[in-house]
């Protein structure tokens, strides 16, 4: 089930990505509304993580083509944020809670430019997510929960209007989680921000999100939540291995063949 | 013999070489560290050992192209095999399903063996020149000219500014590549910047340092200062500092001791300061670890004493009773322990020594009010876990002791309330006992 979004800030053509030639997503094919949480789900291995790389432009497309507030990601960086996955970095990198966010102001700021007004703003975005006494702290003695927060006051602090985000509730504790969804919640809601996020907890989407994409390497639907979260779809993109898929897969990787090459 | 005049004369630089040498020491060594900081950040340490080894090689092609030692050509023929070793190893990533461990040391062992081979055969080529480019391998200080303080200032010069231009972005890549991608910063280019600053490094740096050690005096700078700090400025500065500190020092001693080479002095006093860091740094040292590690132990001992004081007092029904260390304590602490802990008891006025003469020759002692009051603290903690453990993970409550018997320690006054909480105000543990 593919349902289109009237007024779409994201649109996705027929997208293919493989990584060597090993393809993670085949021909997906969908547009996303302006405004609102948006979910995207799915079993591990099912490409998530690499749908929203992809569309942020991080990741090399073999097919298709992607496009954003209506034209390409290149001329639109500035509008939007992202949170990676909090694993993705060393947290005993030598830094500090406030450096961290400041990198959220970099595109604003130049090698001369008077720094006191982002400086005022990263203190304000940590403040938001409840972290401002930490500011001075080094990263590394974060526990899990502050960690995810100082990544989400550095994507505040990018002041976009489409943020992505890579699995922000993983690992944090029932205070932090909660935390974060109010503050999502009030940029979508008061700001009018469009927020994407890859999402493991199958217990809170139905609560959490508007908009749903539920992938298994394939799309399997999309649409607003009330619609597509149901059981006959979840047991399409949960249930059971695309055997014949995978099968094929190994066999691109095995010949060499990069899975949109012609003749 | 070491005479005091020789490190006098070193250090007025009475001998203009000498006043080049020092100078050129300087500049290597601190734009070394500056580059191999973000090396080392960025988990790339082996890379800039590769690059290393690599450009010796380069160095022989470029004698035996133009035949002479003019250190210009000499790094040029440097940075070209430096750059060619880093195009193999990526090369050997990509198209083969070598990692990149194998794929370094594939390399760096290939292209210095070509290297040494150059150079031997170099040495029995007969031409006069040659003499004094074996000092490429170990590094010999002394050999620096006038000329080379131009060549090494420029470029120490070229790599301290970039590196103050690009501070910010090349801190951001090295903490979250993806991130940097994705508010669009090119991290081709700055990969490809830090490479090549990578390169100029070490091509200036091997005539001290010599091919063989320069990995060293890239990394372990940066290695030893991020032990003092964790803010990365700051270690910047300390890494430079050290590694000019173990230049200076490396290259007077091989100046005093003039069979000696350069690179080895300068990376032993190099690696002497990383130990000292390792061992003394303040948090992140060993000594400092210890100590914290200490502490905790004493708070253990201490509190398992004020714990046997409770027990008996909860037996007898009065917690002020006098008490001689029987075999209560001792079943449970070992002598120079319980030594320890009365001890400190005492001090921090715990408990009282029960001062009525007597004829006996045991001591007695007794809880204060403030000693009660910390033992019935360790006490709760300890049956508040008990009680959570088998209560919400199920355990049985013959099983949840020792458990406790370490978590009691670590419990903070927050844990307690919100454990007070979420067992709804209890009274008795598992085992029934009161919870106090």
């Amino acid at each position: 089930m593919i349902i289109p979004a009237k007024n779409p800030i994201i649109e996705i053509h027929d997208l293919t990505v493989a990584y060597q030639t090993k393809p993670v997503l085949w021909g997906i094919d969908f547009t996303l509304p302006k405004g609102g949480l948006i979910g995207i789900i799915g079993p591990n291995g099912a490409g998530k993580s690499t749908l929203l790389k992809t569309i942020m432009g991080l990741n090399p497309i073999n097919s298709g083509y992607i496009k954003i507030f209506d034209t390409s990601i290149q001329k639109v960086r500035q509008r939007i944020g992202y949170v990676p996955q909090r694993e993705s970095v060393d947290w005993d990198f030598p830094t500090t809670v406030f450096d961290v966010v400041m990198m959220g102001r970099y595109q604003y700021m130049s090698f001369f430019s008077n720094k006191t007004k982002d400086k005022a703003i990263a203190m304000h975005c940590l403040a938001k997510v409840g972290m401002d006494a930490l500011a001075q702290r080094q990263i590394g003695q974060l526990s899990g929960g502050q960690q995810q927060r100082v990544f989400l006051a550095r994507a505040l602090a990018q002041e976009a209007d489409l943020y992505f985000m890579d699995e922000p509730f993983a690992g944090v504790d029932a205070a932090t989680e909660a935390i974060i969804f109010s503050l999502l919640q009030k940029m979508t809601k008061e700001a009018g921000k469009t927020i994407i996020v890859v999402h493991h907890d199958l217990q809170s989407v139905r609560h959490y999100f508007d908009w749903l994409v539920m992938l298994n390497m394939h799309l399997v639907a999309v649409g607003p939540t009330h619609k597509v979260f149901q059981p006959a779809l979840l047991q399409k993109t949960y249930g059971g291995k695309l055997t014949l898929l995978h099968e094929v897969e190994n066999l691109l990787q095995k010949k060499n063949i990069n899975p949109r090459e012609h003749c | 013999m070491l005479s005091l005049k020789k490190i006098i004369i070193f250090f007025t630089i009475e001998n203009p070489n000498i006043g080049y040498v020092t100078l050129s020491i300087l500049l290597l060594t601190s734009s070394a560290a500056l580059v191999g900081t973000f090396t080392f950040l960025k988990k790339k340490s082996l890379i800039g050992d590769a690059i290393a080894h690599a450009v010796l090689p380069g160095i022989c092609f470029a004698f035996m192209l133009t035949g002479t030692k003019h250190t210009f050509f000499l790094l040029l023929g440097a940075a070209f095999t430096g750059f060619l070793s880093l195009i193999c190893i990526d090369a050997i990533i990509t198209h083969s399903k070598i990692k990149e461990d194998t794929a370094i040391a594939i390399v760096l062992s290939v292209f210095f063996g070509v290297g040494t081979l150059l150079l031997t055969h170099i040495q029995h080529a007969g031409n006069p020149e040659q003499t004094g480019l074996n000092n490429f391998l170990l590094g010999k200080a002394a050999a620096l000219l006038e000329q080379d303080v131009w060549t090494f200032g420029i470029i120490s010069f070229l790599i301290v500014i970039t590196i103050i231009f690009f501070f910010k972005p090349l801190f951001i890549i090295a903490f979250d590549r993806s991130f940097a991608q994705s508010i669009g910063m090119s991290i081709t280019f700055f990969d490809f910047l830090l490479t090549l600053l990578l390169v100029l490094a070490i091509t200036v740096g091997i005539q001290a340092v010599g091919v063989v050690l320069m990995a060293a005096m890239l990394i372990t700078p940066a290695a030893a200062a991020r032990f003092w700090t964790y803010k990365i400025k700051k270690m910047i500065v300390l890494s430079v500092i050290f590694s000019i500190t173990a230049g200076l020092l490396g290259t007077t001693i091989s100046y005093l001791y003039p069979a000696m080479p350069t690179g080895p002095w300068i990376v032993l006093v190099v690696s002497c300061i990383a130990l000292l860091s390792f061992i003394f740094a303040p948090n992140k040292g060993i000594i400092a670890k210890k100590m914290k590690r200490d502490r905790f132990k004493k708070k253990i001992i201490v509190e398992n004493t004020l714990k046997i004081f409770y027990h008996l007092g909860e037996k007898d029904k009065n917690f002020f009773n006098k008490r001689t260390l029987d075999h209560h304590f001792t079943q449970k602490v070992s002598p120079s322990q319980l030594k320890y802990a009365i001890q400190y008891l005492q001090r921090i006025k715990c408990i009282q020594k029960n001062i009525t003469p007597s004829s006996s020759k045991a001591i007695d002692w007794f809880l204060t009010e403030k000693g009660k009051a910390m033992a019935v603290q360790v006490v709760r903690r300890h049956r508040l876990w008990e009680l959570y453990l088998s209560t919400y993970l199920n355990i049985p409550s013959d099983h949840v002791h020792d458990e406790a018997e370490s978590i009691e320690h670590i419990l903070t006054e927050d844990m307690e309330k919100k454990l007070m909480q979420l067992l709804k105000n209890p009274t008795k543990d598992p085992h029934q006992s009161q919870i106090p």
